[in-house]
């Protein structure tokens, strides 16, 4: 065979097979939380005109999970590279450390924010998180423009990418009363929340971070929207170190 | 564990590496695919009675991830993403990865990208594939073509390319 030139239809699959075999995917989280997942699936499909109570239930159940220590719930597959390890768990948030260093952060409910802060500062990254209509005020805003120790302009964005599989008004509340309300993109507060199990994915890029630069993640100023990805002066106060 | 649950389990450890494989050549974002992923395993086990029923379960996962993962992106299309979202998308893509093939994938559209999947992870042939998509058998047959065709092309035009 010359090159690509003839090759069989068999040929292009499996070498399609062949390379994308090859990449390293995450392994299966645990089967219990998706099998609760699941259940509150089934809840939901029998309870017509589901409202915000029984979504509260569901987070709460979930949130249950969270508390588990994600060593407990997921073991490393043997197919699985150093650099790619599986998902620890399905739970109200999931941190993972990418290959490339970057840490993704994938929140399903706004659960246990000193828990996902505590891992977050564990995982080298100076945090502060608060799922709750009020932010840490010992938090202060990094400025724009270039600090001294980058090279580059800071940008936000650079440092705090989001994709955004589900908006942030269908995450499920807090599984507490009084905690935060969700904003929807029009900033203008929603209705009640959907029982939806979806969740918003924040990649934050540590080595873009100056070294006196933290993450903040919580209410906006106007105390209302909250998974707000913001870059803050690191300080003891606020993002531990 | 009781009989079904174990049944399940067995079902998920087997299938979630095929399964995320095949979501993840169409969705070609992995944190992405493994959330619709993770989501239609929860919803297969919420209807594992029916599901376990199914001619090829696995493909049964596979459709309804895909299926969520567009539901999410019409959903999506409410939000105000930052300019650089899609640079993340593109950017996780993990090492050992042949990028360029999976870019050529991406290329793709959706259809012929879903029809690769499904015979290449799932290894389904064209009748089920085509049960599963909703569409004709040689509609599908036409799709895998195609894809072959566009796939073959990049891939001699990379090869010469390089040398």
């Amino acid at each position: 065979m010359n090159g690509h030139d003839d090759m069989s239809a068999t040929d292009v699959l499996s070498t399609v097979r062949d390379s994308l075999c090859g990449m390293p995917v995450a392994g299966p989280p645990d089967v219990e939380a998706i099998m609760a997942r699941g259940r509150a699936h089934r809840r939901r499909r029998l309870i017509p005109g589901v409202t915000g109570t029984a979504a509260v239930a569901a987070g709460a159940a979930l949130a249950v999970t969270a508390l588990t220590p994600a060593s407990h719930l997921a073991s490393p597959q043997p197919s699985h590279p150093a650099g790619r390890p599986p998902a620890a768990q399905l739970a109200a948030w999931t941190v993972t450390k990418l290959a490339d260093g970057n840490i993704s952060v994938t929140i399903r409910e706004l659960a246990d924010p000193a828990g996902l802060q505590s891992t977050l500062r564990a995982d080298g990254v100076p945090a502060s998180v608060t799922f709750a209509s009020q932010q840490n005020a010992a938090c202060r805003p990094y400025p724009g423009g270039t600090p001294p120790q980058a090279p580059q302009p800071l940008q936000v964005t650079t440092l705090l990418k989001r994709v955004f599989p589900k908006p942030y008004n269908e995450l499920p509340p807090p599984p507490r009363p009084g905690g935060a309300r969700l904003v929807p993109a029009n900033g203008r507060p929603s209705g009640p929340p959907s029982p939806s199990p979806d969740s918003t994915v924040i990649v934050i890029d540590p080595s873009a971070l100056p070294g006196s630069a933290g993450v903040q993640l919580g209410a906006s100023d106007s105390g209302d929207a909250i998974l707000t990805p913001r870059v803050v002066y690191a300080s003891p106060q606020c993002t531990g170190s | 564990m009781s009989n079904e649950q174990a049944e399940f389990a067995d079902f998920f450890r087997t299938s979630w590496e095929p399964c995320l494989r095949a979501v993840l050549a169409v969705a070609g974002s992995p944190q992405l695919a493994e959330d619709q992923v993770a989501e239609a395993f929860a919803k297969a086990w919420a209807s594992w009675r029916k599901v376990r029923r199914h001619p090829a379960p696995n493909a049964w996962v596979v459709r309804t991830a895909l299926n969520t993962g567009a539901s999410w992106w019409r959903r999506r299309s409410r939000e105000m993403p930052l300019p650089d979202h899609d640079l993340t998308a593109a950017g996780d893509l993990g090492v050992g990865l042949d990028a360029s093939l999976l870019t050529m994938l991406r290329r793709l559209p959706a259809r012929q990208r879903e029809v690769i999947a499904l015979r290449v992870f799932l290894d389904l042939d064209t009748e089920t594939i085509a049960r599963q998509l909703g569409i004709e058998a040689g509609t599908v047959r036409m799709h895998l073509s195609r894809a072959v065709t566009t796939l073959r092309r990049e891939l001699t035009a990379a090869n010469n390319h390089g040398g």
